[in-house]
């Protein structure tokens, strides 16, 4: 009884992790426990029925769940957490969707009681067709993903045996020649193959690019890849060429400049998303060809309307990648229910160890606000405090302080207001990439940048997912979208990518104390606090004072 | 011997306790039959009375009755005659049958079926049915007590009904075997008393449990012919003897005897059956297996049961009911009293064999989180205490608050609300706003360590008699049973509870049982109170009768427990398997079983000797049973993690200062073995609060932590208390500024300000804590001279003010008499009067129709008037004319209002207002529909409507009236 996990009644599990059997025992617990924060000394897993079915799904039953639970726990397991994964886990496949002759979708149980009680659901009414006999009923094939989203709601999930179509096929290799997947992207591709659909989440850097090569050379079918903007698609593309046997004639990209439609095409959710007199014009693309796969890149910022599209493609073999699966909305369970289940996770700071991204170093950096600032700020309107106290000038000197003692080093200033940035980009002499400026300047000047010809650039939120910068080893976040935890996590993901000489990243957060600024920047660090990123705080007092923090 | 098998019990009661104890010991309640004259019993030393039988009783024998009935115990008895009068007393004689086992009971009812005396081989012959072809018989009772149940082999061939087939050999055994410990049980109890040739039960268990019309036996039994034929004429018996083909006789007791022998004759009732028309079995067998009430015509019976009828197979019982005679119910089912006799105590299988470790281990666990719930509730209630109802108790919305603090049920709630009460933890504080609030033994036993208190806890539980399960509940009256409130003792509530876990004992360590094996051997050692879940458990389908179980269960369950039955009622009925139920459940949550299975340290707590129940022997089980769990129980740690995400992992239960400090110092986010706490600025601000320094913070995370402090939280200590207490509060009742500090400090220097208590804020500013007047008074008579300010800041220009009241009404004068009154009300008074007037003598043509003729008491009925306005003055108009209402049928009175309203005239109607009371008013009628007359009402000089239908009559009025 002297386990590393301790089970708490809340179904949150603890895993101590310098436990000598906590190897074993993360292992053990991982096929069904959803891990919610990884700090220093003890993680935290969750026991959620989603995760339970998705071990049911996977081949694990109640009895290996109960004992992963006692073997490693440190005190007795309450009884009732027992029971309730046990009836939890039993009501997993109660419920199947199945591929009937002559019906098609269908949904069938061996528990009638059950098919009768969804069956009264008004959620499910609209959702079904005939009933063929007492215990299968017709499922609309349009409906497939909206009603196992409905049914796990309620409480049953259904297990889809109806199968994937193969989508056309397309000859689709990886050019393993002087690299190779890394051993956590192979696993993930194998996870997310074996599971049928779902999520894969790495830390950026990680490279989830290859992931999604790996799926495609998989499944060697026809793909479309949704990326979040234009810049993303083109690097997509880039990876695409250079990792896979695919060439620049077979990859087209759908986006508001062009419309291509090739074998592998990579479309912005932009361009889809665009509505016109109350219709997506754009939606026959996902028609167009016969799709085998279909890869959601940073698939936490899914727009709505794509949701609403994916739960048509639930025939279609779906992959999602991510960084950060925190939604400030919310809706992580609907991306895991439209997409598929979490198939692959590694904590950020697991794949540090490894080796594949750079150390980071986290330094809040806290700037007292002058007196005249202080005073200006009290009476600021409560909407405009934010932005007021984001852009002082106190923090303008201390960041142009931090790039110059950072000085030769590859440095990305990013902010979230347009005229602090290009007040910055003045004093510091950089130039500064927002939204208008145009896609050709903006990857001239990412290749000036990663030649080392620029070591400055500020850069608003249009980089926040998808450059590719492999030398920035100095980030300084000046401001940011309010308190949004996965907006920090990206932009940490900025300087993640290894660096050639193991230099580890500098990430700074520059924070006006005692003000909202203060209590966004700590909600923000919530989720790489989380993952293990210790910050440090520094004043900037000191930091201005000594050279040496 | 003649068959004298009623004689028993309408015997003379000659009251002869020949040992002469006193006479009157039990003045009032001698009527006790079972001392009925013996059968011709006269032998010397045979006890003939319970008493005379107590007496041969040795001391030990006599101490287990008592034991056994210790209501017999209080007064003690005066002497053993008294005794036995007290042990034949109805409530105890209820209480004793309502505590035997299911087959002490059943052999107790057997015995109320069977003659008076009975043998003991009767008696076994009533519960294993006839014997098989083969086998013979039970050997004939040597004294021949009564020929029922024709001890002889009697090779029944069976019943042309064949239903219920005799018994099978292992069952029979079973019963053989198992009977010399039932009677051994009922004589213990002096339930029944007598040798082995003659057992007698005494008169009121028999009365108790013997068949009436209106409470049918358990057994399923009815009347014996003698009982049912008593109000017969002697003429239809002949027809019955007639029938059957017996002798005539004109003795109808003879008649009855005759009957009932030819029932009893195996032979001869098969032969007269097989004789029975189609479909007169299945009729017998409807009523077989009781109860033996049927209800048909027994005028015109269908042919079948006319045929029972005529052969006296059914008799009347009324009207429209028949009954199925004890002796031909006995002959259908083969001689056997009870469908399925029960002789032995239901196993208490299957069990769930679980490693005994795991189930002490997970027991341990749940005594952890026992403790750790009462400890949440009661530091919930400690500061926050719910108000207490005014009828007693907690309300329904402060309990599903609790639920929700504890994050259980409401039902797990209120037991853990109640557990704390019963523990003496919690207590109403007796304040005007009476609220609940721990008490002081709470603090004693927060000190205790962990085993202990769990000790405390279930040494509280065991005993108490209130059932946190029935919260949420209505009692009688339909009223919300609350948590802590009234009504929520059940006496059986400890007994059972005590089984249950005794039945857990018996298994062996580790092994569980599901709760319904348990209720199906708690049912068998206590039936009652269970009637109908035994009858549907036991018996097999079919075996619920034509007039539906719940007669029989209700009717019984009145007849043995009076007091039980009103009880069970309002909680539905089956009080005993809902507390061992809840048993159960509360033993789990209190870890004294785990998974179902008891622990060692919960056997420990049942160890005692059953026969002396006293405190000192629980407590010793209690602090055994606390040794027992002690190393069980994780350690309290003295550490914390603490983690750059700002939170802090006590990975086991804290020492309590610790514990104590953490939860001021961070916001608890997961319970359970380990403890996660967040500290946010809110924490740690209410850490300041309570009186700590950033310092003592600091010291404290430093030495509790095994790990270096991270440094966000150091961050977060120090940024909010850099900015606690920037800003400071106080109350003052006035303040006394001035540009002038020099002023100022004079003043403060000043001794005779001392009263103003002032004190310096700020160079230029006092605050005193007397109020504005005082301290202007103050320092007035300091010779300054102070100006008060308003809330503007304004000088404040003082003048003495005069004094107004609120308005107000100058007082009227009050003169004498009523006011004169003026030209309206005069006007409006003489319409009134003359329209009254008009009413009551206005020449009418007369009516014509039926309902026109004399009429007498109207003049009673006119007399008031009320439901009008007042001074309509109808009432004094119709007692001056003498005159009656007007009568019409309804058509003419319709006829005569249509005319009316047509052409625009006055009628003359009687009415009968909302209250009965009739009166004479003139109306002009200008419109009739839908059965109401809107007129003009003369008399009450304004537009009415009148229900058609109150209207008892209408004339036109004479051509020369206005």
């Amino acid at each position: 009884m002297n386990g590393p996990l301790i089970v708490q009644s809340d179904k949150t599990l603890l895993l101590e992790v310098d436990h000598e059997q906590a190897d074993a025992c993360r292992r053990a617990i991982a096929p069904f426990a959803e891990l919610e924060r990884a700090p220093e000394h003890i993680h935290t897993y969750r026991v959620t029925p989603l995760g339970l079915w998705n071990a049911r799904a996977a081949g694990h039953d109640a009895e290996q769940v109960v004992d992963a639970l006692v073997a490693y726990s440190r005190y007795p397991v309450p009884h009732a957490l027992l029971v309730d994964v046990a009836e939890t886990m039993a009501r997993y496949g109660r419920l199947r969707l199945l591929k009937h002759p002559t019906h098609g979708l269908v949904l069938e149980t061996s528990d009638r009681p059950i098919l009768e009680e969804i069956l009264r659901s008004k959620k499910v009414q609209p959702l079904v067709g005939a009933r063929i006999d007492p215990e299968t009923v017709v499922v609309h094939p349009s409906e497939r993903g909206q009603i196992k989203q409905t049914l796990l709601k309620l409480g049953w999930p259904a297990e889809d045996l109806a199968g994937y179509v193969d989508g056309e096929a397309h000859p689709i290799e990886l050019h393993e020649d002087g690299w190779a997947l890394r051993p956590y992207q192979t696993q993930a591709v194998e996870g997310f193959w074996h599971g049928g659909s779902g999520v894969v989440v790495l830390p950026c850097g990680a490279g989830k690019t290859l992931v999604g090569a790996g799926a495609m050379a998989t499944a060697k079918s026809t793909t479309l890849i949704l990326v979040t903007n234009t810049v993303s698609a083109r690097q997509w593309k880039h990876e695409l060429v250079r990792r896979t046997s695919l060439t620049e004639d077979e990859i087209g990209e759908y986006s508001g400049t062009r419309k291509e439609i090739r074998p592998v095409t990579i479309a912005t959710y932009q361009v889809l998303t665009t509505k016109r007199k109350g219709i997506y014009p754009h939606l026959e693309l996902f028609d167009s060809r016969d799709w085998g796969l279909i890869v959601y890149d940073e698939v936490h910022l899914l727009p709505a309307p794509v949701f609403k599209f994916t739960a048509d493609l639930q025939a279609r073999r779906r992959l999602g990648l991510t960084a950060t699966l925190v939604r400030e909305d919310g809706r992580e369970s609907d991306v895991f229910s439209l997409i598929g289940p979490k198939r692959f996770d590694a904590p950020w700071k697991e794949i540090e160890a490894q080796g594949y991204i750079a150390p980071a170093d986290c330094v809040e950096v806290r700037v007292n606000l002058t007196e005249t600032e202080r005073l200006a700020y009290a009476t600021a309107e409560t909407e405009e405090k934010y932005r007021y106290c984001a852009t002082t000038d106190s923090k303008r000197r201390i960041t142009e302080a931090l790039v110059a003692r950072h000085k030769g080093q590859q440095t990305l200033v990013i902010g979230q207001y347009i005229d602090q940035l290009d007040e910055l980009g003045e004093h510091l002499d950089a130039p500064v990439i927002k939204g208008e400026t145009t896609n050709a300047q903006r990857e001239k000047l990412f290749e000036a940048f990663r030649q080392g010809e620029l070591s400055v650039l500020v850069v608003s939120k249009v980089a926040n997912f998808s450059v590719d910068l492999p030398e920035a080893t100095v980030a300084i976040q000046v401001s940011g979208t309010f308190g949004s935890r996965q907006e920090e996590a990206q932009r940490l993901g900025r300087v993640l990518r290894p660096k050639a000489d193991g230099h580890p990243a500098v990430f700074y957060s520059v924070v006006a104390r005692d003000t909202i600024d203060q209590d966004f920047a700590a909600h923000r660090q919530r989720f790489l606090a989380e993952q293990g990123y210790a910050y440090r705080i520094v004043d900037a007092s000191e930091l201005l004072a000594d050279e040496d923090v | 011997m003649p068959p004298d098998t009623g004689h028993g019990d309408s015997g003379p009661r000659d009251r002869l306790p020949r040992g002469g104890g006193p006479r009157d010991g039990g003045h009032g309640d001698r009527s006790r039959g079972d001392r009925g004259r013996g059968d011709g019993d006269r032998r010397r030393g045979v006890p003939r009375t319970l008493a005379e039988e107590l007496r041969t009783r040795p001391d030990d024998a006599l101490a287990a009755l008592l034991r056994a009935r210790p209501d017999l115990l209080s007064p003690v008895p005066n002497d053993l005659t008294q005794l036995a009068t007290r042990a034949g007393t109805r409530a105890s004689v209820v209480r004793a049958v309502e505590r035997l086992d299911r087959f002490a009971q059943q052999t107790a009812e057997a015995l109320a079926v069977a003659p008076d005396p009975c043998s003991y081989e009767t008696l076994r012959d009533l519960l294993t049915g006839d014997a098989g072809p083969e086998e013979p018989g039970a050997p004939g009772a040597p004294k021949g007590a009564g020929p029922t149940s024709a001890p002889g082999p009697t090779p029944a061939p069976a019943p042309a009904s064949g239903i219920g087939a005799p018994l099978g050999a292992e069952e029979r055994a079973a019963v053989v075997a198992e009977l010399p410990r039932a009677v051994a049980t009922l004589r213990e109890q002096a339930l029944v008393w007598g040798g082995d040739d003659r057992l007698r039960l005494v008169r009121t268990a028999r009365e108790l449990l013997a068949p009436s019309p209106t409470s049918p036996s358990p057994t399923g039994l009815g009347p014996t012919v003698q009982e049912a034929t008593s109000g017969m004429s002697p003429g239809r018996l002949q027809e019955l003897l007639a029938a059957a083909g017996e002798s005539p006789t004109h003795d109808p007791v003879t008649a009855a005897t005759a009957l009932a022998e030819l029932f009893r004759d195996r032979a001869r009732m098969a032969a007269l059956l097989d004789g029975a028309p189609e479909g007169a079995a299945a009729v017998l067998a409807k009523l077989t297996w009781g109860p033996p009430y049927g209800e048909t015509s027994v005028a015109s019976p269908t042919p079948p049961v006319g045929w029972l009828l005529d052969h006296g197979l059914l008799l009347p019982s009324g009207p429209r009911n028949v009954v199925l005679p004890r002796e031909v119910a006995l002959h259908l089912r083969h001689g056997r009293a009870h469908r399925a006799p029960e002789p032995l105590a239901p196993e208490l299988s299957p069990t769930i064999a679980h490693d005994p470790q795991v189930v002490d281990n997970t027991a341990a666990g749940q005594t952890f989180t026992a403790l750790a719930t009462v400890e949440e509730l009661l530091g919930q209630w400690e500061t926050a205490g719910p108000p207490v109802l005014r009828a007693g108790g907690l309300s329904v919305r402060d309990l599903k608050r609790t639920a929700v603090v504890l994050d259980v049920s409401e039902p797990v709630a209120a037991f853990w609300i109640e557990l704390a009460h019963a523990a003496g933890l919690v207590a109403a504080d007796g304040q005007t706003d009476e609220r609940y609030a721990p008490t002081p033994a709470y603090d004693d036993w927060l000190r205790l360590p962990a085993e202990e208190r769990w000790a405390r806890l279930t040494a509280a539980w065991l005993p108490a008699t209130r059932t946190p399960g029935l919260v949420g509940g209505r009692d009688s009256r339909g009223r919300t049973l609350a948590a802590l409130g009234p009504e929520l003792d059940r006496s059986p509530a400890p007994e059972v509870r005590r089984r249950v876990l005794e039945l857990l004992a018996t298994l062996p360590h580790g092994a569980a049982a599901a709760p319904d094996v348990l209720l199906a051997r708690l049912r068998w050692e206590r039936p009652h109170g269970h009637r109908g879940a035994t009858a549907s458990a036991a018996a097999t389908p079919g075996a619920v009768s034509s007039s539906g179980p719940a007669y029989g269960a209700t009717a019984s369950a009145a007849a043995y427990a009076p007091g039980g039955a009103a009880e069970a009622a309002p909680t539905g009925g089956d009080l005993r398997s809902r507390l061992a139920r809840w048993a159960v459940a509360e033993a789990e949550m209190l870890g004294v079983t785990g998974r179902g299975a008891l622990s060692a340290h919960g056997r420990a707590l049942l160890e005692r000797h059953p026969d002396e129940p006293t405190a000192a022997g629980s407590e010793l089980a209690s602090a055994q049973a606390a040794r027992l769990l002690a190393p069980l129980l994780p350690e309290p740690l003295d550490h914390v993690l603490l983690q750059a995400d700002l939170t802090a992992v006590a990975p086991g239960p804290l020492e309590r200062p610790l514990a104590a400090t953490l939860g001021i110092l961070a916001d608890v986010e997961s319970k359970g073995g380990a403890t996660v706490y967040r500290f946010t600025p809110e924490s740690v601000r209410r850490a300041l609060d309570a009186g700590r320094t950033a310092d003592d913070v600091h010291t404290f995370l430093t030495a509790h932590s095994r790990t270096p402090v991270p440094q966000p939280l150091a961050y977060l200590v120090d940024d909010v208390a850099r900015k606690h207490g920037r800003l400071r509060i106080g109350a003052a009742s006035a303040y006394l500024r001035c540009d002038d500090d020099a002023l100022l400090a004079e003043i403060l220097a000043d001794r005779r300000s001392a009263g103003l208590r002032l004190r310096r804020l700020a160079p230029t500013v006092l605050a005193a804590q007397a109020p504005p007047d005082t301290l202007l008074e103050g320092l007035r008579a300091m010779g300054y001279a102070p100006a008060a300010e308003s809330a503007e800041g304004d000088v404040l220009v003082s003048r003495p003010e005069a004094q107004r009241t609120p308005p107000r009404k100058p007082p009227a004068p009050v003169p004498e008499g009523p006011p004169v009154p003026d030209a309206t009300l005069l006007g409006a008074a003489v319409r009134a009067i003359r329209a009254g007037d008009l009413a009551a003598t206005a020449p009418h043509k007369p009516t014509a129709g039926a309902g026109a003729g004399p009429e007498t008491a109207p003049g009673s009925r006119t007399g008031t008037g009320t439901g009008t306005k007042a001074g309509s003055g109808a009432g004094s108009g119709s007692a001056a004319s003498g005159d009656r209402l007007p009568r019409t049928t309804s058509a003419d009175t319709l006829a005569t209002m249509q005319a009316a309203a047509l052409t625009g005239s006055n009628v003359w109607i009687g009415y009968v207002n909302a209250n009965g009371a009739a009166t004479q008013r003139v109306i002009a009628p200008v419109r009739v529909e839908g059965g109401f007359v809107t007129a003009y009402d003369h008399t009450a000089d304004e537009v009415r409507t009148y229900p058609l239908h109150r209207i008892t009559g209408a004339a036109e009025l004479a051509e020369d009236a206005p």
